[in-house]
């Protein structure tokens, strides 16, 4: 490669700017560090955001007592605590400030070229940025401070409620949600282009979308559970509160049920 | 409108190092003018349009029919070939400005050569020199001929470069010209050789995973090359031997 660099140089005026450099054949660490980013965002971020909402968040839907039996599973999977290191918190930090990184390099140009697939690549860098955001506050109330929901899982669906009842919170859950949703579905597409999964132009078309359709389906449920918690009645925080007590049996129901 | 005129805006820049300034020429409007026929036309006779004399306009052309490659530069804001850029389908006054990426040498003139040493890296040729005749190669079937046909008319004219969000000096993307390239060799019978080697060198620094997929490379190139499908092939290929490369050794 030492051979190739300095062919480089005769070709180049002295005194002109160097320009964009030449191909690093056989250098460096972006290419590994760049398909984590890019596998890192289908599993285990995107997986995690899947069962988030379309599993977990979704048995809201069916009550207060049901979302207190899923926390209550979720909270009990064995090393939860390493479960939530390793399977979320460490990927999604990965996915963000390498993501944020790629954001940096990169120079945006939908101004000059203001075509569909430059907007998506656009997009995909607010999306990921405001899910951020979203994301951080989100993990912050919800799992560190306020009640610990993994010792009082029937505190769960008040503690949500506390949240949405605010308009600005409400709006920003939405905004989060709608965000999220769209970078992954969009992602999975990206994944799939990039990976050679799915090369064909139409295709890729297809798949798009199939992708699209996919979005629609997590903002959906995404939007249904969040309205579940805006039309049932204020539950008690509290985690000396009565629904605590009236739920707290359920905490071992699943692994009878299951 | 009874006698046309046709108004361009130039970016000059006598050297690689001074500061680039604009120019205003008009031009007598006839049919079928091209951005390449108007630089002639003001070479012939270069006055600016306040009609103060000034230098002939540097640019580089060759073939003035779109398989050549030379003449790519930034028309009304946008990567595409000079010659084929036709004046009565461009918005007035016509803005020619020398491409953004690549180090200006004079004018409308750009040093390209980071392609070639693109190229070259990848090693994007066939190994047939020898001490022998190796006498005919493989026949390719027709179906494999069809599919990278297209891939061989890229005329290196860098516009899916420049207009790539992701090329860049940040990432030094190698950009998707060569990528495809890539692909058309590594489908000869006899460039498949090279492959693994090809599909190394595409995970170095500056390879194929900085690919943003913003797909402005497809859309700009002037030779209708596939070239997000080139890339989203050769994707697959490099995921595949970098898994060859860690279990197979």
């Amino acid at each position: 490669m030492a051979s190739a660099a300095s062919s480089t140089a005769p070709a180049i005026t002295p005194g002109i700017k160097q320009g964009v450099a030449p191909l690093r054949a056989g250098h460096g660490t972006s290419f590994f560090l760049r398909r984590l980013h890019s596998l890192t965002g289908i599993i285990p971020v995107g997986a995690f955001l899947f069962e988030h909402i379309l599993i977990s968040n979704a048995t809201a839907i069916s009550g207060p007592e049901a979302y207190a039996r899923q926390v209550s599973f979720l909270a009990n999977l064995p090393l939860v605590f390493f479960l939530e290191l390793f399977g979320i918190w460490l990927p999604i930090a990965y996915h963000a400030l390498y993501g944020f990184y790629i954001w940096y390099r990169g120079d945006g140009n939908v101004v000059e070229y203001p075509w569909s697939g430059n907007w998506m690549y656009t997009a995909q860098r607010w999306t990921g940025g405001i899910a951020f955001i979203y994301i951080v506050w989100h993990t912050w109330t919800m799992r560190f401070t306020g009640v610990d929901l993994h010792m009082y899982p029937a505190a769960s669906f008040g503690k949500v409620q506390a949240e949405v009842f605010q308009p600005g919170l409400f709006l920003f859950y939405v905004v989060g949600l709608v965000a999220a949703s769209w970078h992954f579905a969009y992602g999975i597409w990206l994944f799939c282009a990039k990976w050679g999964i799915v090369p064909g132009e139409r295709a890729r078309k297809r798949f798009l979308v199939v992708c699209i359709c996919f979005f629609f389906l997590l903002t959906g449920v995404g939007l249904a559970s969040l309205a579940t918690f805006r039309s049932r009645p204020l539950q008690p925080i509290d985690s000396s509160a009565p629904a605590m007590t009236l739920v707290l049996p359920a905490k071992v129901q699943p692994v009878e049920g299951r | 409108m009874a006698t046309k005129s046709v108004l361009f805006k130039i970016k000059r820049q006598p050297t690689p190092s001074s500061k680039p300034y604009w120019e205003e020429f008009e031009l007598a409007h006839h049919p079928g003018m091209n951005v390449i026929s108007s630089l002639m036309e003001i070479a012939a006779n270069p006055v600016t349009r306040d009609g103060k004399p000034t230098t002939p306009i540097t640019y580089d052309s060759n073939c003035l029919e779109e398989v050549c490659g030379s003449c790519a530069m930034l028309i009304n804001g946008r990567a595409r070939m000079a010659c084929s850029a036709l004046i009565d389908n461009l918005e007035q006054p016509v803005k020619l400005e020398p491409f953004s990426k690549f180090p200006v040498v004079r004018d409308l003139a750009v040093d390209r050569s980071v392609i070639f040493e693109n190229l070259k890296a990848v090693k994007a040729w066939i190994p047939v020199d020898g001490t022998y005749d190796l006498g005919p190669g493989p026949r390719m079937s027709q179906d494999e001929q069809e599919s990278i046909y297209p891939l061989s008319r890229c005329i290196s004219c860098c516009c899916c470069m420049e207009a790539c969000p992701q090329f860049n000096e940040e990432t030094g993307f190698v950009g998707a010209a060569t990528i495809a390239q890539v692909r058309l060799f590594n489908t000869h019978p006899t460039g498949q050789g090279l492959k693994p080697e090809r599909l190394a060198a595409l995970m170095g620094d500056g390879g194929i995973q900085e690919c943003g997929y913003a797909q402005n490379c497809v859309e700009v190139c002037p030779k209708d090359i596939p070239l997000t499908k080139a890339i989203s092939e050769v994707g697959g290929e490099v995921m595949k031997q970098a898994f060859t490369n860690l279990l197979d050794r």
